[in-house]
């Protein structure tokens, strides 16, 4: 049921993000460095008046927001994880980035080769679990063969809850279990 | 449900190994019937207690109480020494009383017989000569006996366990195990880095068939024989190669493959390879178990939204829904008359093993923990043993079909999970 307010609750981040997006901190400008260097011309020492970056720590990270934080996506080909909202197989907003910042290395380096790796929380049967995650995995798979990256470098491998990141059994530990791990198997970004 | 009365809780015997599971009945039956089996004369020193565990397999059914050995008034080795008076006295229905004797060649020489109080007579009378390797299948064939003697159904005390364990941090985190149903004799199959999933038996007990994720993380479907520790990949397609379950003909083994696109149910024949296609939906289909007749399968479906038990006839392929309670079915096992099936339920939010009577139509929860799940039916249909959490770990728990018996076996180390009863052995 929460899947339903996915849309609705990355355009409240939208919202938020450019709120805050004037007061960036400390904390917030490590983050956001590499992301400045590609997109800022660097003969103009000019003050960016739109940063890339918003101030993400302001906004308070929940079970329910988790997939869809800002701060768990830095925009670039280091950001190897992707999580869902609970019984979700829907890319998250943002992510798009990136994905599509592997989409882009991918289809730079021929050789590259991805495996996606698709999980599942613990709640629910283990089998039917391999099988939702593996729609995780297939909707990270459709979205870069959208950005036209090869399925030949693409590999879909579906865990279901066999291996989780997080070991405990609150929302949140589980929130960081419905994911799908980026991992190079060849042509490492 | 209501009837059901807290037990004192029994640890099983006095020498556990360390990596066996330990079992204790937390509910059991308000009218169990009470039973006195007496220690059997020279047990002393003997390296299995046969008399011990034939009492604790009869209590772990919860079908019996058995009378602690301190409070019995005499302690008779043979029918001329059964005094009933001290028996009846304390209520007691049944006496189990025999002896041990160590024999020159190394073995035991085991003789017990199974009275009646009330009516003052001999129901059952036998004798075995195990070697001393053999003690504790002599004591569960003797429980099996009694049992059958006594209700009817064949006991499956003589009938084990197969499990998955997780130990995080360990070199080989994952293994699949088995083990005797009163969790002794514990053996390792397959140790793993990777995951392994959803153990089976084939019928005739002698190979499992499970998932391992063991070559480079990929799920692949195995069939080893437990003997020769021999085994054979036998499915390892693109995509899911998951749930596999064994036919009642030791043929085919039913499986969920997703080598065209999405999860559906197939049949794969163990020696030809041949592989059929049965369902054909863009839902999820998974999880298929057969009906003992050979020709059903029941599976779990997600093709009217969430999953749902269905039951799938593999010769015309024709599907209906079975399941309609709630909004979360799924996994199904299957008596071995037929009659009902069991598969985990969701009820505000949480995962309970639930049991439909196929006949009548009903459906109940028998479990009351959180987080219940893989469902496995006892041979004999007396029990279904289950995987669910206790603070945190995984561990098994076994409740019988009318819900009125709980057991638990608590694990030592690590999760236990994935359970999977074997057939009569």
């Amino acid at each position: 049921m929460r899947s339903f307010l996915n849309p609705l609750f990355a355009l409240m981040l939208a919202a938020a993000l450019a709120a805050c997006s004037s007061t960036p901190t400390e904390e917030d400008t490590s983050a956001t460095d590499t992301a400045e260097q590609t997109e800022v011309a660097p003969v103009t020492p000019v003050e960016p008046t739109a940063p890339a970056k918003p101030d993400t720590s302001s906004i308070p990270m929940t079970a329910d927001n988790f997939y869809n934080h800002p701060s768990n996506y830095d925009g670039t080909t280091n950001s190897k994880v992707i999580y869902f909202a609970f019984d979700s197989n829907t890319v998250p907003a943002a992510a798009f980035e990136t994905l599509r910042a592997h989409a882009t290395h991918l289809k730079n380096n021929a050789n590259a080769k991805v495996r996606l790796e698709g999980h599942a929380d613990e709640r629910g049967t283990r089998e039917y679990n391999v099988a939702l995650s593996e729609r995780r995995s297939k909707a990270v798979e459709k979205f870069l063969r959208v950005q036209g990256v090869s399925a030949s470098q693409i590999e879909v491998v579906s865990y279901g809850e066999e291996k989780p990141a997080a070991f405990g059994h609150s929302e949140m530990d589980w929130a960081k279990n419905r994911r799908v791990e980026l991992n190079y198997t060849a042509g490492r970004p | 449900m209501s009837r059901i009365a807290l037990l004192l809780v029994i640890l099983l015997s006095s020498t556990v190994a360390r990596a066996e599971l330990l079992i204790k009945v937390t509910e059991g039956r308000v009218d169990a019937v009470p039973i006195a089996v007496v220690p059997f004369a020279g047990s002393q020193g003997a390296p299995e207690d046969v008399s011990a565990i034939v009492a604790a397999d009869l209590h772990r059914s919860g079908q019996f109480k058995p009378l602690p050995a301190e409070d019995m008034l005499s302690r008779p080795s043979k029918q001329s020494e059964v005094i009933y008076r001290d028996f009846r006295v304390l209520g007691m229905e049944y006496i189990v009383a025999g002896t041990m004797k160590a024999l020159e060649s190394g073995g035991y020489e085991i003789s017990y017989a199974l009275y009646d109080v009330s009516s003052e007579v001999k129901l059952l009378e036998e004798t075995y000569r195990p070697p001393v390797s053999q003690l504790r299948d002599v004591a569960h064939a003797i429980s099996d006996r009694i049992y059958e003697q006594l209700t009817g159904i064949p006991g499956a005390f003589s009938t084990k366990i197969l499990y998955v364990t997780h130990n995080r941090g360990a070199a080989n985190p994952y293994q699949l195990q088995y083990a005797d149903a009163d969790g002794h004799r514990v053996t390792t199959i397959l140790r793993s880095k990777e995951p392994i999933m959803s153990p089976a038996w084939s019928p005739d007990g002698r190979k499992v068939t499970y998932v391992s994720f063991e070559d480079r993380g990929l799920p692949a479907i195995y069939v080893h024989e437990l003997a020769t520790t021999q085994r054979e990949k036998v499915s390892s397609f693109k995509g899911i190669n998951g749930a596999p379950d064994w036919s009642p003909d030791g043929q085919k083994l039913a499986l969920t493959l997703s080598r065209d696109g999405n999860p559906e149910i197939y049949v794969l024949d163990i020696t030809t390879k041949a592989l059929t296609r049965l369902t054909n939906h863009y839902g999820i289909d998974t999880e298929p178990r057969w009906l003992p007749d050979g020709e059903n399968l029941v599976f779990t479906s997600s093709r009217s939204g969430g999953p749902q038990i269905y039951k799938l006839n593999i010769n015309d392929k024709s599907v209906r829904r079975v399941s309609f309670q709630g909004a979360y079915n799924a996994r199904p096992d299957v008596t071995p008359d037929g009659r009902y099936l069991v598969y985990v339920h969701r009820r505000n939010g949480s995962f309970n093993v639930g049991v439909q009577d196929l006949q009548r139509g009903t459906f109940n929860i028998v479990t009351r923990t959180d987080m219940d799940e893989s469902p496995s039916v006892a041979p004999n249909g007396s029990m279904v043993i289950y995987g669910t959490q206790d603070r945190g770990t995984g561990v098994l728990e076994a409740v019988s079909i009318d819900g009125r018996v709980k057991v638990e076996l608590p694990s030592k180390e690590g999760e236990v999970r994935e359970p999977a009863w074997s057939p009569f052995l």
